[in-house]
């Protein structure tokens, strides 16, 4: 059985369409990329399978339940979480209580703790400025706290929403590299919002492509980069 | 002479910063002002007579033995302010904030004249706790008793506030969903509990000031929320809408400032001082119109 599973899903804002009849299944463990222009509702997707954006109509399964029209605070109790666009961190906070923040939803208190030490250990640059406003970290720092922070929930699937907007290559590497391996580490499945191909090649993984609120194509994210020159130009997709 | 005059600024903008408190709180998690916060306050205060329209209050609730009392006043005001959250401002959580905002009007005009059919419109006098007014001597200065019980407990709820806002896991959702909502409903928090601890907290804080008044001036008045809640509202925006240490340090500074005109302003402008009072309100808000006190807020970096 698919880890998730979207059938048929719409996303209107009023009368404009964001995503229309839009299905596809993620294997458990899988790394997904979603690419795609601007507007082509890649966002909005990420949105209506945490709950935060109102389908108009269709399914999202994740291990059989079905989470649509759930919302997004009982979404997260069934185990997804969400590294949203802008990171969207709690500046006015400390890091660690930002940490905090997601584990209301547990009750393995000794789990959290070591949960705790899993995020220290792979960004020791939150450990070092646990006690400091979460505000004052640079944008690198700030994405690798969202990543940390959306952990701390202890999901089975973790979206996350262009992780390396606003970030130089050389941080948006770290990120990667972290995320990777946390997956490795905690069995996740990952969905992955990111504008460059190429970067999805580089990093591994199953992509698709979304234009206009469809999937035009859908595959191994290498195989795009070698095949991509053309829908590169088509789509004026910044590499 | 100076003395008493700090103790009277800190005594009034104490209980001040307490009724902005309240409104600050419910501003910060759900941007809604309010405005029914000052019969919240009224309520609270009738709660310890029994109805009738009759001009001598029969206590009820205030026959209880004190810390009874207290406990029961501050467990009337959260409870009232949950069920106006359960029943007023739950089924307009998704509306806009004019709506929020008129809802609370409404509820709050509702809420007087229940008070008005209950106890009738004349003020009652309420004794109780009438050894409050005796004078202690500190140094030269001579204060009421009551205005050092004030302060104390101003400091205790301040502290305790903090405490449990900095401590408890009920404190950090609130200060998470304050900055962010979304964020914090995406990390599991639970939009309902929020919500209705921040309104059970104000409601006692509205209960807290309650009683200050009715051991202050003796009298139970359908009115008395009305400007209360006006000076609270003030000090929330001059504190900066949303931040509580905003509001405190608002409702103290309009507290003093209200003090020191009483002691300083001429005998002739005396009648005026509330005029002078919200001129420098004005004054402030030219110069700081997003308040001393920005919210907290996420930047994002780049």
């Amino acid at each position: 059985m698919a880890k998730l599973g979207i059938h048929d899903l719409a996303v209107r804002y009023g009368k404009l369409t964001a995503i229309s009849d839009l299905s596809f299944t993620v294997a458990e463990g899988e790394r997904l990329f979603i690419s795609g222009p601007n507007g082509a509702g890649k966002s909005s997707l990420l949105g209506a399978i945490s709950g935060a954006v109102r389908a108009a109509h269709g399914r999202i399964e994740m291990d059989g339940d079905i989470l649509s029209g759930l919302g997004p605070e009982r979404i997260a109790r069934r185990g997804l979480s969400m590294v949203p666009e802008g990171r969207r961190i709690f500046g006015g906070l400390t890091v660690r209580e930002n940490l905090m923040v997601g584990t209301g939803i547990r009750r393995d208190r000794a789990a959290v703790a070591d949960d705790l030490e899993t995020a220290f250990t792979a960004f020791p640059i939150l450990r070092d400025r646990a006690n400091a406003p979460a505000g004052a970290l640079s944008g690198g720092q700030q994405q690798m706290l969202a990543i940390a922070r959306a952990l701390m929930t202890n999901p089975k699937v973790m979206l996350v929403d262009e992780p390396s907007l606003g970030l130089a290559p050389k941080v948006v590497d770290e990120v990667y590299d972290r995320l990777c391996s946390l997956q490795a580490l905690r069995g996740l499945t990952l969905v992955i919002v990111e504008q460059s191909s190429t970067r999805a090649a580089r990093v591994g993984g199953r992509m698709i492509l979304m234009r206009g609120g469809r999937i035009v194509a859908d595959g191994d994210a290498a195989g795009f980069a070698a095949a991509d020159l053309l829908s590169e130009a088509y789509f004026g997709d910044p590499a | 002479m100076s003395l008493q005059l700090l103790f009277d600024a800190l005594s009034l903008g104490g209980i001040y910063a307490i009724a902005a408190l309240g409104i600050a709180l419910i501003f910060g998690v759900m941007k809604l002002v309010n405005f029914a916060h000052g019969q919240f306050i009224a309520c609270a205060v009738f709660a310890l007579i029994l109805p009738s329209t009759d001009a001598v209050a029969a206590l009820g609730l205030g026959l209880l033995p004190t810390p009874l009392l207290i406990l029961a006043i501050l467990g009337f005001g959260a409870g009232l302010a949950m069920a106006a959250e359960a029943l007023v401002f739950r089924p307009l959580r998704n509306a806009s904030p004019v709506a929020l905002m008129v809802g609370s009007f409404a509820l709050g005009v509702a809420l007087q004249n229940l008070l008005l059919v209950l106890y009738g419109g004349r003020p009652k006098a309420i004794s109780l706790w009438a050894g409050l007014g005796a004078p202690v001597q500190i140094g030269p200065a001579e204060v009421p008793l009551l205005q050092l019980i004030v302060i104390a407990a101003v400091i205790a709820i301040l502290l305790a506030l903090g405490l449990m806002l900095k401590r408890s896991r009920l404190g950090l959702e609130m200060r998470a969903a304050a900055e962010d909502f979304g964020m914090a409903q995406l990390l599991g928090v639970r939009a309902n509990h929020v919500i209705s601890g921040a309104f059970a907290l104000s409601g006692a804080l509205a209960a807290v000031v309650a009683l200050v008044m009715v051991a202050q001036t003796g009298v139970a008045d359908v009115r008395m929320g009305g400007q209360i809640m006006l000076i609270a509202f003030i000090a929330t925006v001059v504190g900066g809408m949303g931040s509580l240490p905003g509001a405190v340090a608002a409702g103290l500074a309009i507290g003093a400032a209200s003090a020191l005109l009483q002691a300083g302003l001429p005998d002739a402008a005396r009648p005026f001082r509330d005029a002078f009072l919200y001129a420098l309100v004005i004054f402030v808000l030219l110069f700081r119109p997003q308040g001393l006190f920005a919210a907290a807020g996420a930047k994002p970096r780049v």
